[in-house]
């Protein structure tokens, strides 16, 4: 029988609790973040009720590739790792860089240990989003870690053409491009000098005879 | 209304049953009114005792979400399901529908606002209902399929149990109002608190509990919804049906939402009893009854999304070992109190204020459990703990 009144105040006892749980829930503002409308990359308050980095994504979350050009060696390691070819690069020569990255500092090969050495510069560098499967290989590859995960998640585009990201604008390509193409005729007037050169020599070692 | 119709030139028997058919289609699209926008308005509510938004696309704060839903349900494909009793089938939704919506007809909505004011109201009120568990259970039946079944049986077993506390519960009103019909309950009741039925005794208070628990039991609520029990029997009793059919069904289960928070409201809180200096304004007792309504209206929805559901053996054991005895309780008890006050109101009503004053203290210390688990609630996930803070 006592069994029998306690249950009666138990059940009250936890409809009182439960209903001021569910009151309060209500009184507070819903977690509720309206993505497409709500900017999240620029809203701080969002940012900060997150523990981690930018837009709540952990730091070694794979998302878009991106690439620091500053540092790249174009040596295409990053193509050749990748499985399914959603890089593309072309490249001409170029003069012969130590590179530095953005705070100064001399960049090494991160394989050999040695100063990386740039030696050609890259007229496209496209990554199409659409194919790219973010399993890291090309990151992984890369000696002077050019080409990085960012944490940006926002995928979703208008066009089809807009999924490949082209990381080398239009007016450094075009300025590589006849960089490259003096190079080429520097090296071409070098070339035939030293043929030259070397066609005299023949010719004076045949008049000595 | 008939009288408008007679000024048309109309003969006498044509304006009554033209002027009826009319109240009844005022009546309907009210019912239909009522019974959208309550769906509305229970996601939108659930939805923020969740953390969440709800419906909020169609028109301003989603309030057109129902006529997006309705439009939806009644495009889509009516299927009769293979090996169904395709008579009872197709039937099914509309007893239910009937079963809510004939209680509309003696609701009271403001002191003098009746279609019709029956002698025998609350009697007529509670026979009436019992209509939908004839569409439950022929719904379950002819749908060829066990969960129906199984819904259909366990929606009749409720409801046949739920329905004798329900009545004893209200024979401690009536036995106060010395009145069955709905007009007279609401105006053996006054506009103050403490005139309420509510209060008048502790044993009304606790008719009230029996009557409300079992209302929740009858309109097929969480706690109550096992005839529904998604977890356990697909969708119930209304597994097999779509389109415009469903749509019945769901339609009368918010419209009697509705019609349970309109009874308690008449019976037990006052209905839309006005002050005597502002008792002719029947807009502002319709707009007193509306406001009572959507309380308890908000209550149930409230206790929905607090409590979980029962177990069948648990909905049985609160039927008939906690509410029947108590309903006899408060029935007996409240025959014995106003034997022994008979001649002393004073008495009657100290009783009744003191009854609303430990009221206002139980809703002084709710809202002051409200307001600790509000600070609880506001405390980030990620932030520290007060003890780590310290530190």
């Amino acid at each position: 029988m006592g069994g029998y009144f306690k249950n009666i105040k138990n059940g009250f006892q936890s409809v009182f609790e439960g209903l001021s749980v569910t009151m309060a829930s209500m009184l507070v503002r819903p977690v509720t973040v309206q993505y497409p409308e709500t900017d999240i990359s620029s809203n701080e308050t969002i940012q900060r009720s997150y523990k981690s980095t930018l837009m709540g994504m952990p730091e070694n979350y794979r998302g878009v590739l991106g690439v620091n050009l500053e540092t790249c060696t174009s040596c295409g390691l990053c193509v050749k790792a990748c499985p399914i070819e959603c890089i593309v690069i072309d490249t001409v020569k170029c003069d012969k860089t130590k590179l530095t990255d953005n705070s100064g500092n001399t960049v090494l090969n991160r394989f050999t240990q040695k100063e990386a050495l740039k030696t050609r510069a890259s007229t496209r560098f496209d990554i199409n989003i659409g194919k790219c499967m973010f399993c890291g290989l090309c990151v992984i590859a890369c000696p002077t870690r050019a080409i990085q995960h960012t944490n940006i998640f926002e995928m979703n585009r208008h066009n089809l053409d807009d999924l490949v990201i082209a990381f080398v604008p239009e007016e450094e390509k075009r300025a590589a491009m006849a960089r490259g193409e003096e190079i080429e005729k520097e090296a071409a007037a070098k070339k035939a000098a030293k043929a030259k050169a070397a066609k005299e020599k023949q010719k004076e070692e045949k008049t000595d005879d | 209304m008939e009288s408008i119709l007679l000024g048309l030139g109309l003969e006498e028997a044509t304006a009554q049953i033209l002027g009826a058919i009319l109240k009844a289609l005022i009546v309907l699209l009210f019912f239909v009114t009522v019974g959208g926008v309550l769906t509305w308005v229970e996601r939108r509510l659930s939805g923020f005792m969740q953390s969440r938004l709800g419906p909020n696309r169609v028109g301003p704060q989603g309030f057109l979400q129902w006529i997006a839903d309705g439009v939806k349900l009644v495009f889509k494909e009516d299927l009769v399901p293979d090996g169904a009793d395709r008579v009872l089938f197709r039937l099914a939704p509309y007893f239910c529908l009937i079963g809510v919506f004939c209680t509309l007809v003696v609701l009271p909505w403001g002191s003098g606002i009746i279609i019709a004011d029956l002698n025998v109201g609350l009697f007529y009120f509670i026979s009436i209902t019992s209509l939908v568990v004839i569409g439950v259970l022929m719904a379950g039946w002819s749908s060829n399929n066990k969960w129906s079944l199984l819904g259909g049986m366990r929606a009749a077993a409720q409801i046949v149990s739920y329905e004798i506390p329900v009545g004893l519960g209200l024979l401690v009103p009536i036995l106060i109002s010395g009145t069955l019909s709905m007009q007279g309950i609401m105006a053996s009741q006054g506009w103050l608190p403490w005139d309420w039925m509510l209060f008048k005794s502790p044993f009304t208070v606790l008719s009230f509990f029996i009557f409300f628990v079992g209302s929740l039991a009858e309109a097929n609520r969480i706690p109550f919804d096992l005839p529904e029990a998604e977890s356990e029997l697909v969708s119930g009793y209304c597994t097999e049906y779509t389109g415009f059919r469903y749509a019945v069904f769901f339609l009368s289960e918010w419209a009697n939402l509705f019609v349970v928070g309109a009874l308690t409201t008449v019976v037990y809180l006052g209905g839309g009893n006005l002050p005597g200096m502002i008792s002719g304004l029947w807009v502002v007792s319709l707009l007193v009854f509306f406001l009572k309504t959507g309380l308890v209206v908000f209550l149930i929805i409230w206790i929905r999304w607090t409590l979980p559901r029962f177990r069948i053996d648990q909905l049985m054991k609160l039927s008939w070992k906690y509410l029947l005895p108590a309903a006899f309780l408060a029935f007996f008890g409240q025959a014995l109190w106003m034997l022994l006050t008979w001649k002393l109101p004073l008495v009657q009503l100290a009783m009744a204020v003191l009854i609303f004053l430990t009221f206002l203290v139980l809703l002084y210390l709710f809202i002051k459990r409200v307001s600790v688990n509000i600070k609880e609630q506001k405390t980030s996930v990620n932030s520290p703990l007060p003890a780590e803070a310290g530190k």
